[in-house]
């Protein structure tokens, strides 16, 4: 394509992304260790950027791995939804007809479970953990993406230029990549944007209600349960969690790296 | 309406019936599926739930008790028997507190009613008004707040405006109490177990106060999400053009704004916005969740959240499942809701995949 010109709103995601994740790798103080008791609570200061939480750990450090755990948690919620709703969609599309009223209303049945009912039921024979939220999560919006997908293929695959380009004798592989492929992706992508809202904020949740396992994990919901309890002695040990997360999100909603 | 198309007439109520029907199929299905998937949940439990609570771990009396309970019978009856149970209200006892589940659902489950009928009655109520309110005076500036209110359902956290909330209102001016549902200092109203009716009921204004008190937060926060859901609806419905010219011409016939916006066009999109509350059921029930967390408010979010990492076997089959039923109930009431105030929603589309 020629216009390669990347707008601000995508490269700010893009940075903001990059540096969240870093999280995962580097942080100033371990988010996990103790090693600041003594000093609980106590205001930001050169060593610690934005202070010492209830249990004398540096926020900072806390901060940006929750962050990063939140994102590539997300991420891989968004990534099983999609996975499992496009492989339903090609069966749905692709296979014979009583196939396809199968998964239709099998979807119709699956959209009438909420995420918060799936999330408790998978919890009820798996250990609470990240990986086990993250299924639920997915899980809980395989439905809806399905619904989605399956709406934008079928306006794509219908479409007089698919058409067309089939009528030339473009088939298979062929048609997909050159015909409609261009036209699904920014419909796909909007879709990604959307789900990845979606999971992040329902992921945390979950973490917020406890059910991520360790209280100790750091994910913004888990943080936030946390240090509820300091609610009083440090208000910025709640409004900044929930501040990062919102940050995340609206960023990611102004991206637009199609066209 | 019926009467002066006598033609319509069986047509609709076949119509109906026939859409009814489909209704209780689902219904049916859905609550086979979600009690059959509760029970394999269970079975698939890697623990087993009485030895986790017996202190002396002879097995010969952990054997005694799961015989008493039945848990060593045939699957198939086990499953059967479950269903008859949570059809015949029979709940059995938690295995942590040894009181019986109904008694402790009785306790917990008019307080999320409380909480979310009112937080979704406020919510709606507050959509409505601003958007309708907007046209009306035709003052747009307050559509901002609508728009922010729609952005803000999928970027912030409402359990974390929740907690901003109670910084807020709480701790920095003091006006409202931090959570839980009562007054310790105060002995709570008994009766039906909504303590607004019951204070009414009693005659207290001061029980009546403190209850309202302890709604406020709560369900200011669990009525932002349907208000942002209404409101967006509601602007979408208004901006269509045959809206538009309805307005033209009933402004035309002299009527007031008031009575153009609060009635006309009120009736004509109320059925949309009733359905969508109905479609977001799922998510409206994991919000009342997240915020009876925040507000430590003794409903079914808790006891269930507790239930399953607790690993309490009666809790979790007849707790989850009733939370399943009360969703699809609200779902079809929403629906049926929806079709009395616009027909047009009786007559079936025909590619429907529901």
């Amino acid at each position: 394509m020629p216009d390669r010109k990347i707008r601000i709103g995508d490269a700010w995601a893009l940075l903001l992304f990059l540096l969240v994740l870093a999280g995962l790798f580097v942080t100033p103080h371990d988010p996990m260790s103790q090693a600041f008791r003594d000093s609980a609570l106590e205001g930001p200061s050169l060593s610690h950027w934005l202070g010492i939480d209830g249990l004398g750990r540096d926020f900072a450090s806390r901060l940006w791995m929750g962050g990063a755990n939140t994102v590539s948690l997300a991420a891989a919620a968004l990534g099983i939804s999609l996975l499992l709703s496009s492989a339903l969609v090609a069966v749905e599309q692709g296979g014979p007809g009583w196939l396809g009223r199968l998964v239709r209303m099998g979807i119709g049945l699956w959209v009438a479970f909420p995420v918060i009912f799936i999330g408790l039921l998978l919890l009820v024979f798996l250990k609470p953990s990240p990986g086990a939220l993250v299924l639920a999560v997915g899980l809980g919006n395989t439905a809806f993406a399905f619904r989605q997908l399956r709406v934008y293929w079928m306006n794509v695959r219908g479409a007089l230029y698919v058409r067309s380009s089939e009528v030339l004798g473009s088939r298979g592989w062929q048609l997909f990549r050159w015909a409609i492929w261009p036209n699904l992706r920014p419909d796909l992508f909007a879709l990604c944007r959307l789900l990845f809202a979606i999971s992040a904020l329902e992921l945390s949740g979950l973490a917020f209600l406890g059910l991520i396992g360790d209280p100790d994990f750091a994910e913004l919901g888990s943080i936030l349960k946390q240090n509820q309890a300091f609610l009083y002695q440090a208000p910025s040990l709640v409004i900044l969690p929930g501040l990062l997360l919102s940050l995340i999100l609206l960023s990611a909603h102004l991206t637009r790296f199609h066209r | 309406m019926d009467e002066e198309n006598p033609e319509l007439a069986p047509n609709l109520r076949r119509q109906r019936l026939l859409l009814l029907l489909a209704e209780l199929r689902r219904f049916a299905v859905i609550f086979l599926i979600a009690s059959f998937g509760i029970f394999l949940a269970l079975e698939a439990m890697p623990e087993d739930p009485v030895s986790l609570r017996v202190k002396n771990p002879d097995p010969a009396r952990i054997m005694e008790i799961r015989e008493s309970l039945g848990l060593n019978d045939p699957w198939l009856v086990r499953y059967v028997r479950g269903v008859g149970d949570f059809v015949t209200l029979d709940w059995g006892q938690s295995l942590i507190s040894g009181r019986p589940v109904r008694e402790e659902v009785a306790r917990f489950l008019p307080a999320t009613i409380e909480l979310s009928v009112l937080g979704v009655l406020f919510g709606t109520t507050l959509g409505i008004s601003m958007v309708l309110m907007a046209h009306a005076t035709g003052w747009r500036f307050l559509l901002q707040p609508v728009r922010g209110l729609a952005a803000l359902g999928l970027t912030v956290p409402i359990f974390w405006i929740g907690l901003l909330f109670i910084l807020f209102f709480s701790v920095s001016l003091g006006l409202l109490p931090v959570g839980g549902r009562f007054d310790f200092a105060h002995p709570s109203p008994t009766g039906t177990g909504f303590f607004l009716l019951d204070s009414i009921l009693a005659g207290n204004p001061e029980a009546f106060w403190i209850t309202v008190r302890h709604l406020a937060l709560p369900v200011l926060t669990l009525g932002l999400y349907p208000a942002a859901v209404v409101a967006g609806t509601l602007e979408a419905r208004l901006g269509e053009s045959y809206i538009q010219r309805l307005v033209t011409a009933l402004k035309a016939r002299g009527f007031s704004s008031l009575r153009i916006w609060g009635r006309h066009i009120l009736r004509l999109v109320s059925g949309p916005v009733v359905t969508v509350i109905g479609t977001q059921a799922g998510a409206l029930l994991g919000g009342a969740v997240l915020t009876e967390t925040v507000y430590s408010w003794p409903g079914m979010g808790r006891f269930l959240v507790d239930g399953v990492l607790n690993r309490d076997l009666f809790v979790i089959q007849h707790g989850l499942l009733l939370v399943v039923v009360m969703a699809l109930l609200a779902i079809t009431g929403f629906d049926y809701l929806a079709r009395q105030l616009d027909h047009q929603l009786s007559i079936k589309p025909e590619d429907s995949d529901a």
